[in-house]
């Protein structure tokens, strides 16, 4: 275990070195690649960083943020929330021990009778109202930034949950749907990725814009989580939620279902590949039915695409549930 | 204050009772047909402890279970309980099974029994100078519905449920998942468990509302009734006015379930998320319901070890007068994630934070309660100052959740399920346990051992904070609720988790070792066995209380008050 | 502090104090029940509450009469997007025409969806929708719309589904929902359950 983990941890340090240069993460890719992968084209699942889009191991903290409503909640949670929720907490426990010293019997035999002190008592109110407007201001400024919309040109991913996977539907370039499950353990960690997370397919988005994320529950309700990206969404059946994303940089986020949603809540994680413009879009093409451009104008190439697309989302609709079951079981 | 018998209360009171009234009936007749709210309230004691042994069991099992990545032991439990061998899906059923039946458990059949069953039942007439409940016999159905509301959730987990044996909803039972999504008399099972519990607290509730307003003896006013009375008060009405809402829910979950209505189902034009509205608008007074009365009982065990009346007791009272209301107007901040827009996040932002005033005004109460006091360290004030530092803890953590943006990142993960046993497995169940041994003597007549009470604080102290403090740390660094299995890099603090409980369990036993201490050595405990300080009621009868009490009613003089 | 026994005080008249308790406990099991009575009416006042404020995402139904009184925001242009969804029960295939439109502000519009029965057995569909971002719901107006009565469609049968709508121009008014630059409207199609 130690040894592969080691194994891991170089194999990551080497490729976090060649994050920056895309033709080299590209040829690093390929290289550690599965071939069954390279058959398909030029896309090459990239290899995750550890510790980076997924939980570091024994952290006592938040995941590495990559986002930036994430910066802002890790800051208003780390240097406003903090402080503040520990400045209380040690108060508290100071005037407890204060008094369990102080007032013990032994120190005082006759207890005072006093049971008032209005002051005291609208300090006491007021105080933590003005701590409350404090924390309320930056939250409420928070929450508004999170509700920003995307731009009309922004790409837009669907997001459906199924039970027990997740399916990625592209309406802007041809409307194909990535059917996306779990790996087993062992795959997982051959291919370098973390067990319990990673994916066969992933989500793709390009890196550094906009993207209207919108998820819709298929039978119940899931929630579309990623941690690493400060986001968390329902979706719900029979109604479309909306929420943008933007991810600062190229990298593989992994994050999980987080409503439950029966016996495989556990075994259908979510991995986000965030790639520079052009790569996401030689990635497009690279899907059945993929197209790059105004979906106006070439819309009979759409509708030619969409069929196909939605075959071969059915095929593998068909095929895919089984193989999680096998994937959740090799996990046991 | 509530203050009301002076120190010297003329003892003969209780040989004046002993004399004629306490007629007990025979055992069946005084355990199964009972109307005397002292034995009810043993009954809901007894019943809570052993609910507790098995949602604690439970709770084992998942610990145990997330101890190391994989499947450890799921699968043989699968099996033990009936499942087909060797399916994965049915072990993975079992997990949601469990944690909805731990929740459920801990809720419905451990918290609320032992608090307003068992020691409100026990001490609200007698505290008020009452002789029993208004009534009774609707005292004794609310048992027995409580009762067989509990044996309907454990046939639940021998029922067919989809994928596996039980019910696999989460204690939420949120719709889709608990309607089309479960197959199966299981979920039907655990409803009816809900119903049961929940109608036979509803009538609880009606009773102890009738009871503090029409049966309080002479010169009792509101404004004088010890702050666990007005904290069992607050909790009927809000038992009596979420509770329906819960049932409403739920009986349409069931007709959507078995009569093809679309209550929560699109298919006809219903909306998911309106249970979840639905659900929360009972199920955050729910939360206060439970922790309500732990304030009640803290509020009397410091004053009674600070030998002080209570620091600003009209303060404490409308302070959970206060949470009660707020309480019914925070719901949807248990429902950040589901596509709320902004504006309704901002409110229930705000609306949150708002609680932690009264429940600041409340710490800081209690404090100045001890300020200038003479502190005692008995086994009850260990455990509530205990109780305090646990709260707060746990109340801190609901500040950074009430906050939406936060949220988003925090729901549903492992820093929820810290945030919430903080507050009701450490906070309300400390509170039982100060109840327990302030009351134990005069609710059994004979002592507990105090060694051994402060010696499972010690372990118990230890032992669940190592249990929930790093859940916050797994939450952050992003760990699921309700996950059997998890990334390696999860394993540190969770198996530092299992550990806790271990230790934790270690202090169940000193508990179990104390009760049986109790009843072997037999130590008689006196009417007054706190002394000085000790001021309401109960301490001026003996220990047990006379069958039947206060047949003359005590007149609580309006001089008394010398708060 | 004093206290006293009042040996006058015993309770001797039980049954006014009877009474008494069966009254509260009357009054509060009233506010029990009508509270129960609230929660099945949360359903309907639920649906009043969104249509009315078009609170998550609940679009707003308008007649011709209003559609032609609204004054078009000249030259403010809006995207609307279309999403179609069917339920893993209904064997029906069911896509918008267009993946998206761009609308003058004000101005009816047209889009239809394509929707086919692929079973061999007539089915009744029906069709819930929102709109997201959830603030443009208030503003989302449809004039004729498949969603507003159940369809019927015979095995194998083919057709188009219109919805005509606008966008209100009061939109450009709400500081919430001025910034919105597309709106999505999404339809899931479910099998009516006595279908």
């Amino acid at each position: 275990m130690g040894i592969r983990r080691a194994a891991e941890y170089m194999t990551g340090a080497a490729i976090a070195l060649s994050v920056t240069a895309g033709t080299a993460l590209a040829a690093a890719a390929t290289e550690a690649a599965p071939a069954v992968e390279a058959a398909t084209g030029g896309y090459v699942p990239m290899k995750p960083t550890p510790g980076i889009g997924m939980p570091t191991e024994g952290a006592i903290g938040f995941q590495q943020q990559f986002s930036e409503v994430g910066h802002d909640g890790q800051f208003m949670h780390n240097w406003v929330l903090m402080p503040i929720i520990t400045l209380i907490t040690v108060l508290v426990l100071g005037l407890l021990l204060f008094v369990m010293i102080r007032y013990r019997a032994g120190a005082n035999p006759n207890p005072s009778r006093t049971s008032h002190n209005t002051l005291i008592e609208v300090i006491w109110t007021l105080v933590p109202v003005l701590v409350l407007v404090v924390i309320a201001v930056p939250s409420m400024k928070l929450l508004a930034k999170q509700y920003e919309t995307a731009p009309k040109e922004a790409l837009t991913v669907k997001v459906t949950g199924y039970q027990w996977y997740w399916g990625y539907t592209y309406p802007d370039n041809g409307g194909f749907e990535v059917i996306s499950n779990m790996l087993p353990d062992d795959e997982a960690i051959a291919n370098g990725e973390p067990a319990q997370l990673a994916v066969d397919k992933r989500m793709v988005v390009p890196a550094g814009e906009k993207i209207r994320i919108q998820t819709i529950g298929a039978d119940v309700i899931h929630s579309f989580a990623i941690p690493s990206l400060w986001y968390k969404l329902d979706a719900v059946p029979g109604r479309i939620n909306e929420k943008v994303l933007e991810i600062e940089k190229p990298g593989v986020y992994y994050g999980q279902c987080m409503e439950l949603c029966g016996v495989r809540h556990g075994y259908m994680p979510i991995a986000i590949e965030a790639l520079p413009r052009d790569k996401f879009e030689q990635w497009v093409l690279e899907q059945p039915g993929g197209s790059i451009g105004d979906p106006e104008e070439n819309a009979d190439e759409t509708a030619a695409a969409d069929a196909e697309a939605e075959d071969a989302a059915e095929a593998t609709d068909a095929a895919e549930p089984a193989e999680t079951g096998e994937a959740a079981a090799t996990a046991a | 204050m509530a203050t009301t018998a002076p120190e010297s209360f003329p003892v003969h009171e209780d040989a004046h009772h002993d004399a004629h009234a306490d007629h007990k009936p025979a055992f069946f007749q005084r355990w199964f047909m009972s109307t005397n709210h002292k034995d009810i309230g043993t009954l809901y004691l007894i019943f809570s402890i052993f609910a507790a042994i098995i949602g604690g069991g439970i709770s084992g099992i998942m610990r145990f279970e997330l101890q190391e990545p994989g499947i450890q032991y799921l699968t043989w439990w699968a099996e033990f309980l009936g499942n087909p061998a060797g399916d994965f899906d049915s072990a993975l059923h079992l997990w949601n099974v469990l944690i909805t039946a731990h929740g459920l458990i801990m809720v419905f059949f451990v918290v609320m029994p032992a608090m307003i069953g068992g020691f409100a039942n026990w001490f609200v007439p007698i505290m008020i100078g009452a002789p029993d409940m208004a009534f009774p016999r609707m005292n004794n159905i609310s048992f027995w519905l409580t009762f067989m509301g509990f044996c309907s959730l454990m046939m639940s987990a021998f029922m067919p449920g989809g994928t596996g044996m039980g019910a696999g909803t989460g204690w939420t039972v949120y719709a889709p998942l608990s309607t089309t999504g479960s197959p199966g008399p299981a979920v039907d099972f655990g409803i009816f468990a809900l119903h049961l519990a929940g109608a036979g607290s509803i009538m609880g509730a009606i009773n102890f509302i009738t009871t503090i307003f029409n049966m309080r003896a002479p010169g009792m006013t509101l404004h004088k009734m010890p702050l666990f009375v007005w904290s069992v008060l607050v909790t009927a009405f809000l038992l009596l006015l979420a509770l329906p809402v819960l049932a409403a829910a739920i009986t349409m979950l069931l007709t959507d379930r078995n009569f093809q209505t679309t209550f929560f189902t699109p298919e006809g034009g219903g909306d998911p998320v309106l249970y979840q509205h639905l659900f929360w608008f009972f199920g955050h007074p729910e939360v206060y319901i439970m922790i309500l009365p732990g304030f009640g009982i803290i509020s009397q065990i410091i004053s009674t070890f600070s030998r002080k009346p209570v620091f600003g007791y009209l303060g404490m009272a409308y302070a959970m007068v206060a949470i009660g209301v707020v309480g019914f107007i925070v719901w949807a901040h248990h429902m950040y994630t589901v596509g709320l827009s902004v504006n309704e996040k901002m409110y229930f932002t705000a609306a949150t934070m708002v609680i932690a005033v009264p429940t600041g005004v409340k710490i800081f109460s209690w404090i100045a309660t001890m300020w200038g006091g003479s502190l005692r360290f008995t086994s009850p004030m260990i455990w509530a100052l205990g109780f305090i530092f646990l709260f707060t803890v746990g109340g801190v953590t609901g500040v950074v959740l009430a906050n939406g943006s936060i949220d988003d990142n925090l729901h549903d993960s492992y820093y929820v399920v810290a945030h919430f046993h903080y507050v009701l497995s450490l906070g309300a169940v400390t509170a039982m346990f100060a109840g327990w041994y302030y009351w134990f003597p005069k609710m059994f007549g004979v002592w507990h051992s105090e060694f051994l009470s402060k010696l499972q604080f010690a372990i118990f102290f230890v032992g669940v904070n190592l249990v929930f403090f790093p859940m916050h740390f797994l939450g952050m660094n992003g760990m699921s609720r309700r996950y059997p299995d998890y990334n390696p890099a999860f394993e540190l603090w969770n198996w530092v988790a299992t550990r806790g409980y271990e230790i934790m369990a270690i202090s169940i036993a000193v508990f179990f070792a104390n009760i049986i201490y109790a009843i072997v050595v037999r130590k008689k405990a006196e009417g007054n066995y706190w002394g000085e300080g000790a001021t309401t009621l109960e301490w001026t009868l003996s220990s047990p209380p006379p069958f039947h009490q206060f047949e003359t009613l005590p007149v609580i003089d309006d001089k008394a008050g010398a708060h | 502090m004093e206290q006293s026994i009042a040996p006058d005080r015993r309770i001797d008249n039980i049954d006014e104090a009877r009474r008494r308790n069966n009254r509260t406990g009357f009054i509060f099991l009233i506010v029990a029940i009508g509270m129960l009575g609230m929660g099945y009416a949360a359903v309907p006042l639920y649906r009043i509450f969104c249509q009315v404020t078009g609170i998550d995402g609940t679009t707003q139904r308008a007649s011709e009469e209003q559609a032609a009184a609204v004054v078009a925001a000249t030259g403010q242009h809006i995207s609307v997007r279309f999403d179609g969804n069917v339920s893993g029960g209904l064997p029906w295939k069911f896509k918008p025409n267009q993946v998206k439109q761009d609308v003058v502000i004000g101005e009816k519009s047209l889009a239809s969806y394509h929707a086919v029965n692929n079973s061999a057995r007539p089915i009744t569909g029906t069709a819930v929708f929102n709109v997201s971002p959830t603030q443009a719901g208030k503003y989302f107006n449809k004039i004729e719309c498949f969603c507003f009565t159940e369809q019927t469609l015979k095995p194998g049968q083919e057709v188009e589904m219109p919805v005509i709508y606008y966008v209100d121009p009061a939109i450009l008014d709400d500081p919430d929902a001025r910034d919105v630059e597309q709106i999505t409207l999404s339809y899931s199609f479910y099998e009516s359950p006595k279908g």
